[in-house]
């Protein structure tokens, strides 16, 4: 095979092996360090803190997976298949808690919940209570944390099982009806497995963030395996064993990729029947309309309504210089380099999918889904192996030359591009997967491939998923910090560095000022991404 | 396309330095007022300081990967731990202006002058004056915090927090691996509460009543009483008693701010500059304004905000390096005993 892959050189086998190499060298130097000596250390995390690290890490995983499932499938199927007071708002109001960092709402969720916090201090007043008097329970821990990964990441659900129950046959309720089935058990026994691959991959992105986060998990004092991962390396001064650490971690989602790959290529799930009468949905009035419109609101009142209140407050209450220079300077700084990062990445998304699509390479088809592995790796260690896979390049091969990698935006771009081309080929694998292979032996015959076909044919019908990829890493690389903190150039802050700068010291009201900012660039893809969903049956979507 | 945005990149990240009389930093200090000091001392001296903040350990990683090419000229950090951590790697070189080793005391200065501090905050107790007596505190020490009568009545943030890491390394320093531990085991059999929040945090918990002893750094009092973080912070800090312990034994726990001047320095003379500056008292006077340090210069005293809590108190001699040198061993001790 390899003889026969070399023999036959194109663009298209080139640049995803590049990328491959590319992407893939940073975990590989992370994944490295287990080939290295292990420290005394492993002695002392084994006997005392690992098992800690271990099983919080999966209670957190299970709450938020779980939560978040019932979330964005149930919020899905409402907004689908029933008609109820509100439905046009919500129906992408639902994706806004995608633009609040997971960090950011636990900030706020301390504002508001501590002892003395917001919340209670109103229900105090409210009901004119003695200062003592707690109502709302402590958030500062596990269950706190699961709360607010559920219901920042949720929307990654919700918007795949959004697009997929559109595309579920009408037929499948009615059959459901004839069947004698409620709707909640059509929900459950037919309409929810027949979406479950989809689902899974929606799920896979929100896990994978949830493990990789170390703001929210280390503002609770929750010990993960990720904030382990930090201990270990900023307090027992030990980067290796740090290393070794995210290189379990590492393996643990390599081994979840290939276990969902491999479940999705068992069944074939998509509905033969076209689905051009699913878009009727059923009027709701009275108690139900309300049960339903209240059902979808509570996502969007924890996970954005309520910390964009809370930040609010603090930036009114306590902060003179909003609109100052660096601000501007801060805010541009962030769209900028957020719009180049997407943009690259969404080409080189395009492009590879294309490429695994028109050679049909097998070995090109399973690299593509390890490409996407950097989206689950902590910023930090990623930055640290592109860091040091830098040092190599600036070392070896551009020794000649006056520049370094480290340190310039363009080092920063690729850790971005590392960092979220899982957001970008979920999305355009997902929009290749619905174009019949029918299409491009139409092209064929009409002797168009290679750059003509990628230009000419498929590039007009998939721009609402390429539009979906880029405001999708968008609003990602916005909310990025760690990264952005250990490779940037000299004075290049963006408002994630502002916000970290003052909530590390948990300087929080100073904090609210960027924090909004961060909210309100991320917002700007996010509601573009809402405008589409709204406009176009043809619904951009997550796979 | 894609060819046209990489050359703008590239060409971009060369323009950037093009400024003839510069000063590169890699802080892991991030307050406000710093922003001021810089545009002070570039006013002055017509030097531009370039800034890269993030976490410490994290820029001596990036360090580590630019070697002798590092753009950087001075290392700034708000613990001595990191400040030994860079200084073991070697990659500080000595600092030789007079006038500047001849200000800084010797404890709080690299063993072969790597670095300097420019600023002191002490680790300090602060106690509920309503909850406990007089009697109570008379003398008290950190290591008297183990006693059984401060059961459920302890707050403290932590261990995650560097502060915590360094005072235990110092009493690892002090008084050995053994008694530090079974001190750490019965001080955490004390805690009312599952550690969390900030230094703040634990005084405003003393000052509501949930607890009745804090242990938490000495500026963040002045920055509440000051009123800068709101009413009721200031309120807070009204109602509790700043306290230094340890005055019979080592003296009160003492960190530092400080900086040293990296091999790959390429500005030299601006660096050395820019440390002289920070140790005048005009600098001085301005840090114990703006973030209620300790100064180090004799002839500047510290905030009249804490200087209510005396000035005459006794501080843990100890050399600084201490911290970094027991840290690890400090983290672990800590896991035993399950300070979460």
């Amino acid at each position: 095979m390899n003889y026969l892959y070399l023999r036959t050189f194109s663009f298209w086998k080139i640049l995803p092996t590049l990328t491959f190499v590319v992407f893939v060298s940073p975990l590989v130097i992370v994944l490295l360090s287990l080939t290295g000596d292990y420290s005394d250390n492993w002695t002392h995390l084994y006997n005392f803190v690992l098992g800690d690290y271990i099983t919080n890490s999966i209670f957190l995983v299970l709450g938020v997976g779980l939560i978040s499932l019932i979330i964005g499938t149930s919020s899905a199927w409402i907004i689908t298949k029933y008609d109820f007071f509100g439905r046009r708002i919500l129906e992408w109001a639902l994706i806004l808690p995608l633009a609040i960092p997971p960090y950011i709402l636990a900030y706020t969720f301390t504002g508001l919940f501590d002892d003395y916090g917001s919340a209670n201090e109103f229900i105090r007043w409210m009901f004119n209570l003695d200062s003592s008097f707690v109502f709302f329970p402590n958030v500062r821990n596990i269950f706190g944390a699961i709360i607010v990964f559920a219901f920042t990441l949720y929307p990654y659900i919700y918007l795949i099982s959004r697009a997929a129950f559109l595309n579920q046959s009408k037929t499948l309720t009615d059959t459901g009806r004839i069947l004698g089935l409620g709707g909640y058990r059509i929900f459950i026994n037919l309409g929810l497995p027949m979406i479950r691959p989809a689902v899974i991959a929606g799920l896979m992105l929100v896990i994978m963030e949830t493990l990789s986060d170390f703001g929210a998990v280390d503002h609770f004092a929750i010990q993960t395996f990720t904030t382990g991962i930090f201990r270990t390396w900023y307090g027992m001064y030990d980067l290796h064993t740090a290393m070794q650490l995210a290189s379990l971690l590492l393996l643990f989602i390599i081994v979840f990729l290939v276990l969902e790959r491999s479940s999705r290529m068992n069944a074939a799930y998509n509905s033969p029947v076209s689905n051009a009468n699913s878009s009727s949905s059923e009027k709701l009035n009275g108690s139900k309309s309300f049960l339903c419109f209240i059902g979808c609101f509570i996502p969007i009142f924890i996970g954005f309504i309520l910390p964009i209140l809370e930040l609010s407050r603090w930036a009114f209450t306590y902060n003179t210089g909003f609109f100052n220079e660096s601000f501007f300077i801060q805010a541009k700084n962030t769209f900028l380099i957020a719009l180049m990062a997407s943009i690259v990445c969404t080409v080189i998304a395009f492009t590879i999918n294309f490429s695994v699509r028109h050679t049909k390479v097998i070995f090109l088809k399973r690299i593509n889904p390890f490409l996407s592995v950097g989206y689950g790796v902590p910023g930090l260690i990623l930055a640290v192996g592109i860091v040091q896979m830098f040092t190599y390049l600036d070392k070896g091969i551009f020794v000649g030359f006056d520049f370094v990698l480290t340190g310039s935006l363009f080092g920063l771009l690729l850790a971005y591009l590392i960092k979220s081309y899982a957001l970008s080929n979920s999305t355009i694998e997902s929009g290749f997967e619905r174009l019949s292979n029918k299409l491009d032996d139409s092209a064929r015959v009409l002797k168009s491939s290679g750059w003509n076909l990628l230009l000419r044919v498929h590039f007009p019908l998939m721009k609402t998923s390429l539009l979906t990829s880029i405001l999708l890493v968008m609003s990602e690389v916005v909310k990025e910090l760690p990264a952005t903190l250990i490779l940037r150039p000299f004075n290049f802050d963006t408002l994630a560095v502002s916000t970290y700068i003052y909530a590390a010291e948990e300087r929080m009201f100073e904090a609210a000022s960027p924090a909004i900012a961060i909210v309100v660039i991320g917002l700007i893809p996010i509601i573009i991404l809402t405008r589409m969903i709204k406009d176009s049956k043809d619904t951009p979507y997550l796979k | 396309m894609i060819k046209r945005i990489l050359i703008t990149l590239i060409a971009v990240t060369y323009l950037l330095p093009i400024f003839s009389a510069e000063l590169n930093i890699y802080t892991s200090r991030h307050y406000d007022s710093d922003n001021t000091l810089y545009a002070e001392f570039t006013k002055k001296t017509g030097i531009k300081v370039n800034i890269i903040s993030g976490n410490g350990s994290a820029l001596l990683e990036r360090l580590k990967s630019e070697g002798s090419n590092s753009p950087a000229d001075l290392f700034f950090t708000v613990d001595a731990g990191n400040l030994w951590k860079i200084q073991k790697e070697g990659y500080f070189q000595s600092i030789t202006s007079k006038k500047i080793t001849s200000i800084v005391p010797e404890n709080l200065i690299g063993p072969n002058k790597e670095w300097v501090a420019i600023a002191k905050r002490a680790r300090v107790i602060f106690y509920n004056p309503k909850k406990v007596t007089l009697d109570e505190v008379e003398n008290l020490s950190y290591l008297d915090l183990e006693k059984d009568e401060w059961k459920g009545r302890l707050v403290i943030r932590s261990s995650n927090n560097i502060y915590n890491q360094s005072l235990v390394a110092s009493l690892i320093a002090n008084y050995g691996i053994e008694r530090t531990e079974s001190w750490a085991r019965n001080f955490v059999g004390n805690f009312s509460r599952k550690p969390q929040g900030n230094d703040r945090a634990q005084i405003m918990a003393v000052a509501k009543g949930q607890a009745d002893i804090a242990i938490a750094n000495s500026y963040y009092y002045g920055l509440m009483l000051s009123g800068l973080k709101g009413e009721e912070q200031k309120e807070a800090a009204e109602n509790v008693t700043m306290l230094f312990p340890s005055q019979k034994e080592e003296g009160v726990h003492i960190n530092i701010s400080g900086l040293g001047i990296l091999k790959s320095a390429k500005n030299m003379d601006n660096a050395n500059k820019f440390i002289e500056f920070l140790l005048t008292d005009e600098f001085q006077e301005h840090m114990v304004f703006n973030s209620f340090e300790y100064p180090i210069s004799k002839s500047v005293s510290p905030h009249p905000l804490i200087e209510g809590a005396g000035l005459n108190f006794k501080e843990d001699e100890i050399s600084v390096t201490n911290y970094g040198k027991f840290n690890s061993e400090a983290v672990k001790l800590m896991d035993r005993v399950g300070w979460k």
